[in-house]
């Protein structure tokens, strides 16, 4: 039987489905996930139809006479200096930042998952090398690297993106690259030499799987950086550009008037706050149902 | 009288009340609570040891032999369910508080563990930790403890108490540390030792020093000892008493010439006819047996049944539906059998008598010619610059032999001889430095990538640990279909057909394709690697310690079935082990390796007989055998290996010869004899082979 | 020990040399150039040009390089292009304030991680144990900003205890009005905090479990004992390395927490200096952030082999 690229896509995107079946269900057996799960759930809802279902267009004035107003029902979370909808604005601005950040994650990921393992799977002068070019990249703080980068760049979502896909390969490759080596020492890998396999499929097909755990443990934890080094950039005005509305950049903006219009910083602060919480709760959730099975004797 | 179920207990209090066991355990169970059900680890046991007795706990692992050590320290993980009691000098040990049980602890009841590299402390110096046991229970001042630690540290024959205490464990040998832990169990002079498998991790030559420790201790101190291990051998060389453990209970139990003997229960029975026997006097090598199915689950509840009935090959109805309790066989023996008079040696079927020896091909299917290999390379003293400071280290040197086709060579040596470098050099996973390997006259590149496929084919591997030599992240189908389709060229479907065939040439039938290694037991998991390893019809296949991890019941399972195939298919092994019985079943050729040397081959019966090398005789003589009657010579080798950095002066094992003769061993490499009768049996050493002979004759009564 | 040091510090001069190259290279080889970053977007071609002549940025890269780096090796780090005085003058009075800010959010943060961490790894699956780590979760997932704000809004706008604002007039030191420095330092201290007392709560769990342990209370030690001889100081090893690594994170911290408050310190200078296309204010500043991570790696390498005697410093 002929597999079309349909069929294959098909089954691809089933397999991925299961896939994400069966971490959710881990996620409902521990109360951090059956917390972390809803949270991530509505900002991934937001971040999808946030514009839309936003009572107000995000970028409407109402200057003349809804300045920094307080919250009302007409206004649920308030108004900001050029009397915005804070709400309207907090929706709107799942959108770019969970977009881009899980780009830049996605990216670093894989980019680190391919360096570390080869690295570490080659070993030897390659590896030193290579380790020593990741130890001079992780020398500076990854917020550090992004802006000189985005300075020299200008800020897009491409560019912010890119940045942190790079700035990530050298933790996640040193990460991968211990996990590795710790797999490579195990029998099953000189037994794969020894029936003449090539490197690429030690590296992907036996040793990968075994790193998995590992590698998920470290994705949660990337994609909460991501999320927290986007936000972190908009706040210095390196984000998302404006009139696009920026969970940092609003917070960072509503500084001079924080006193008077707490408000205003208070929403995208409790939006960029939930959905980090959300994300850490819903991989610890996991991580600990997954040990949950190990403690048989 | 046999048939009433008497509880041993009760026979000795009623004999006269008067004498009191040091320890008695009574109907011991102890069940763990985990998230996917209860785990009977002990279920019941019932036992006691008195002063001044070392008695021996024997089973395969899983039958609690552990957890009953530390269930007597009061010590177990989690809050589990103890039934039964344990009483030390009459006192119930469940009824202490935790103050009077800290009390006790390494006080009057101390231990010694299964791996000292782990049990100390790496960041506290040896003789501190022993100073804490001594200060935590005895008052004394601190000059008078220090002198206590240093008298511990010399009664455990270790020289330079000073230096010695002053070291962190990483700076000790396994053998040093061992003795730490031993000097740390004896610091106030305990009434109970609990010894929990103490050579398990420790070559057979410190081994054997550690066995000598305990024996002399037997006599010097007035504790009652316990010792759990899984060797019956260790066993029969030091207890005055042994139990057996299966699943979980105890179900015999003998004064240790009985046991060995006279054994009462088919288990006991099964474990002595799984150990490979030296060769009896008429020269046979015989079979081996092996126990069919696994240890009865720990996680399946007492089912009113003999939990050994279904692996018994005497088992009857009543086997089934009732649930033996010990009853005594005489005085001093008890079985947990329905039909301990009917147990005999030879329960488990004839020792058939193996066919004729292996066929020696003309052509040898492998030769090794001059192979070196050194670790590492020299290291400077800064990062890029400075003097070269560390040399590399020369694991194997010079090291030639043979292996005929059909043929198998065994090689041994205590870790850190380069017996896995020579593995590892021969399929090309560690590339030779220097040297010739030709495979059927044919030279094999250095490295494993640069062979071809059938080179690859034709030499396969076996390894030590079954559970990390299958991916298991991967079904077992995938382990057997990937040799065949990288060499054969099968279609789909004949592949799948041949993996069936294999499977079942290794005893597992075609439902085990879909199952993933972790779901299966050690035995079956080398089984699998087996079937792995027959794919493609190798002519040579080199096992590094296949058994070496597997319980001695499983161990006889997959010597047999490499036996088999060698005489179906004609294979030729290369067979490493640090084992002198196991090898000495499987090989026609044996080659013993010291610090990466050959130091004597040749036909496997002359290498173990006189006269041989010295070190083979200190291998030999620290081998522990499951005979209580045998009486080896006691040669016994201090210290380790040595690292070897540069090329030895003289003779490779001059450092701890027993047999040295004097500056010439120091000095000049010793010669290569080669026996008259026997002209492929060589010896690397200095004295004359007349003079080897007559020195080992007259200090050995039997070499088995 | 000689040895030991000269072999790590050789591998900091090699780090730092691929850094400044890097650092080199992202401020002046990226496009955008720095005469295009100076002038800004509506400089005509003349200006462009005459910039470069003015700056020596005309010269081929790799000579750029080497000029840089040979003045930063003789402590000469260039002048600013925005205050036209010598980087190093700019620099000096930020770096104290900046060192003060990260020392107080360290003395504060580490000690009472540590001391948390293993109460908290001994007291493993109770009732505090659930709450300090469901506590510890939100404090790592909180961005400084937000961090920053919440306190910001809590202490000065509601209770009017705090200032909200850390800006003093150049000249002078935080030290002479600690109020300032409580917020930031409160900011700062979160994450770091959070991260060290999560790391050493796991690793005293793991040094619970050895067999070590088991030994030291078999051997009817206190547990007082066996907790301050035999757990603490190897559940510290690992942590001393986590310290370190978040030494690199309490850096880029800094960079944001000095924004919120206003705290004139080098965080607040690097973001001034990208604002201003401050070229070679901006490379200093990097190359101090790396080398003090570097530094701060050593310590941490050298206070394991000082305390795990498997590690030999030679």
């Amino acid at each position: 039987m002929q597999l079309g690229p349909l069929d294959a896509a098909t089954s691809i995107a089933s397999a991925l489905l299961r896939a994400l079946a069966s971490l959710v269900r881990l996620a409902l057996r521990t109360p951090a996930g059956r917390i972390g799960l809803p949270l991530v759930v509505l900002h991934v809802v937001l971040a999808l139809f946030g514009q839309a279902l936003a009572p107000y267009p995000p970028t409407q004035f109402h200057i003349e006479d809804h300045q920094l107003e307080g919250p009302s029902l007409q206004f649920l979370l308030g108004t900001d200096q050029f009397g915005r909808d804070v709400l309207s604005r907090v929706m709107s601005g799942a959108t770019s930042l969970i977009s881009v950040a899980a780009a830049g994650a996605l990216l670093g990921i894989a980019l680190g998952t391919v360096v570390g393992m080869s690295s570490g799977y080659k070993g030897g002068r390659t590896d030193e090398v290579v380790m020593r070019v990741m130890d001079a990249m992780m020398s500076f703080p990854s917020l550090l690297i992004a802006l000189l980068v985005l300075t020299s760049l200008g800020p897009n979502p491409i560019n912010i993106a890119g940045t942190i896909g790079i700035v990530f390969i050298a933790p996640v490759a040193r990460v991968m690259r211990s996990s590795t080596l710790a797999v490579k020492s195990l029998e099953f890998v000189d037994a794969a030499r020894l029936r003449g396999e090539p490197n690429v499929y030690i590296i992907f097909r036996e040793i990968l799987p075994n790193t998995l755990p590992v590698l998920a443990v470290e994705a949660s934890v990337r994609f909460s950086y991501s999320i927290l080094l986007v936000a972190s950039l908009g706040f210095l005005g390196l984000g998302v550009q404006p009139p696009s509305s920026d969970w940092g950049l609003m917070i960072s903006e509503s500084r001079i008037f924080i006193t008077g219009a707490p408000w205003v910083a208070l929403a995208p602060a409790a939006a960029v706050a939930s959905l980090v919480i959300g994300v850490n709760l819903l991989a610890d959730g996991i991580k600990q149902a997954r040990e949950l099975p190990k403690r048989e004797a | 009288m046999a048939t009433t179920t008497t509880v041993m207990l009760e026979t000795t209090t009623a004999a006269d009340g008067a004498e009191q066991p040091l320890l008695k355990v009574d109907g011991l169970s102890v069940t763990f609570f985990t998230p996917t059900g209860a785990v009977h680890a002990v279920r019941d046991a019932s036992f006691e040891i008195k002063r001044g007795e070392v008695v021996g706990l024997v089973g395969e692992s899983g039958c609690g032999k552990s957890t009953m050590a530390y269930a007597i320290m009061g010590y177990l993980p989690g809050e589990p369910e103890v039934g039964g009691a344990v009483y030390l000098d009459g006192q119930d040990m469940a009824e202490l508080g935790p103050a009077e049980l800290r009390a006790l602890r390494g006080n009057r009841v101390a231990m010694v563990y299964q791996d000292p590299a782990l049990a100390l402390n790496p960041t506290m110096k040896v003789g501190l930790q022993i100073l804490e046991a001594i200060s935590e229970h005895l008052t004394l001042d601190a000059a008078q403890a220090a002198e206590r630690m240093a008298e511990l540290i010399e009664s455990v024959g270790l020289p330079d108490p000073e230096r010695i205490a002053e070291s962190y464990p990483h700076q000790l040998s396994g053998g040093q540390q061992q003795r730490i832990v031993i000097a740390m169990a004896l610091a106030c002079d305990p009434d109970l030792l609990l010894m929990d498998e103490p050579t398990t991790g420790l070559d057979v030559t410190t081994e054997a020093t550690i066995l000598d420790l305990v024996a002399d201790l037997k006599g010097r101190v007035n504790a009652g000892i316990l010792y759990v291990s899984h060797n019956l051998g260790v066993v029969a060389r030091i207890a005055d008493r042994v139990v057996v453990m299966y699943a979980g209970q105890t179900v015999e139990e003998a004064p240790v010439r009985d046991l060995f003997k006279d054994p009462r229960h088919p288990y006991t029975v099964g474990l002595l006819s799984c150990v490979p026997k030296p060769v009896a006097d008429t020269g046979a090598v015989t079979r081996l047996q092996s126990i069919r199915g696994s240890v009865f689950p720990s996680a399946q509840s007492d089912p009113g049944m003999c939990l050994f009935s279904d692996r018994c090959p005497m088992a009857t109805d009543r086997c089934t539906s009732e649930a033996p309790t010990p009853a005594s066989v005489s005085d001093s023996h008890e079985s947990r059998c329905f039909y301990p008079d009917d147990v005999s040696t030879d329960l488990w079927d004839e020792l058939v008598e193996r066919e004729a020896p292996h066929e020696n091909g003309k052509e040898p299917t492998l030769t090794v010619k001059g192979l070196h290999r050194v670790y590492g390379k020299w290291q400077r003293k800064y990062l890029f610059f400075g003097p070269k400071v560390k040399p590399p280290v020369r694991a194997v040197e010079n090291v030639d032999f043979e292996v005929g086709a059909g043929r198998t060579v065994g090689i041994v040596g205590e870790s850190g001889s380069g017996k896995s470098t020579v593995a590892r050099s021969i399929v090309g996973l560690v590339p030779r430095d220097e040297g010739d390997l030709e495979l059927r006259g044919e030279d094999l590149p250095a490295e494993a990538d640069e062979r071809n496929a059938d080179q690859k084919a034709s030499l396969r591997m076996v390894f030590q640990n079954p559970t990390s030599s299958l991916n298991p992240k991967l079904p077992v189908r995938h382990n057997i279909l990937r040799p065949l389709q990288k060499f054969t060229d099968m279609t789909a479907s004949e592949r799948e057909e041949r993996a069936c065939e294999l499977l079942e040439s290794v005893g597992l039938d075609a439902s085990y394709m879909d199952r993933q290694p972790l779901q299966l037991s050690g035995g079956q998991q080398q089984r699998v690697a087996l079937a792995a390893a027959f794919a493609g019809d190798p002519e040579l296949i080199v096992a590094d310690e296949p058994v070496s991890a597997l319980d001695v019941s499983v161990q006889a399972q997959v010597l047999n079935l490499l036996e088999d195939h060698q005489r179906e298919k004609g294979t030729s092994y290369v067979f490493i082990s640090h084992d002198l019985g196991v090898v000495r079943y499987v090989s026609d050729e044996i080659v013993v390796l010291y610090a990466g040397h050959v130091a004597e081959s040749g036909p496997a019966e002359d290498v173990l007989s006189t006269p041989s090398h010295p070190y083979t005789e200190a291998l030999l003589s620290a081998a522990p055998v499951p005979d209580p009657d045998a009486t080896p010579t006691p040669i016994r080798l201090g210290g380790s290996v040595p690292k070897q950095h540069e090329q030895f002066k003289g003779c490779f094992f001059a450092s701890r010869c027993p047999r040295k003769i004097g500056d010439v061993c120091d000095n000049t490499p010793p010669p290569l004899q080669t026996s008259p009768g026997s002209p492929t049996h060589e010896i690397h050493c200095h004295i004359p082979l007349e003079e080897l002979a007559r020195l080992q004759d007259s200090s050995v009564a039997t070499l088995g | 020990m000689t040895r030991f040091l000269v072999r790590r510090i050789s591998l900091i001069v090699v780090t730092l040399l691929v850094v400044s190259t890097a650092i080199f290279a992202i401020t002046e080889i990226l496009p955008g150039d720095v005469a295009q970053m100076v002038m800004g977007q509506g400089a005509t071609e003349q200006n462009l040009k005459h910039i470069r002549e003015t700056l020596g940025l005309d010269r081929p890269a790799p000579v750029r390089y080497l000029d840089w780096i040979g003045g930063v090796v003789r402590g000469d780090m260039g002048h600013s292009f925005v205050q036209k005085i010598p980087v190093t003058e700019v620099i000096e009075p930020r770096l104290a304030n900046s060192l003060i800010l990260a020392a107080f959010a360290f003395l504060v943060a580490v000690p009472s991680a540590v001391a948390i961490g293993v109460w908290m790894g001994v007291r493993q699956g109770s009732k505090t144990d659930h709450a300090v780590s469901v506590g510890s979760l939100v404090a790592i997932s909180l961005p400084e900003f937000v961090t920053g704000v919440l306190l910001i809004i809590v202490f000065s706008s509601f209770l009017g205890w705090l200032p909200s604002s850390s800006a003093i007039l150049p000249g002078t030191s935080p030290l002479t009005r600690p109020l300032i420095l409580v917020l930031p330092t409160l900011t700062l201290t979160g994450v770091l905090f959070a991260y060290i007392m999560r790391m050493t709560r796991a690793n005293v769990i793991e040094v619970l479990n050895t067999q070590y342990v088991r030994t030291a209370v078999l051997k009817g030690l206190p547990m007082r004992r066996v907790l301050l001889r035999h757990v603490v100081p190897n559940a510290m090893l690992p942590t001393i390395s986590v310290i370190a690594v978040n030494m690199g994170w309490m850096l880029g911290g800094l960079i944001i927490v000095e924004n919120v408050f206003a705290y004139p310190g080098l965080g607040q200078l690097l973001l001034t200096a990208i604002n201003t296309r401050d070229v070679p204010l901006l490379q200093t500043l990097a190359l101090i952030i790396a080398g003090t991570y570097a530094l701060s790696n050593l310590v941490a390498d050298l206070s394991y082999g000082a305390l795990d005697p498997r590690i030999r410093l030679t």
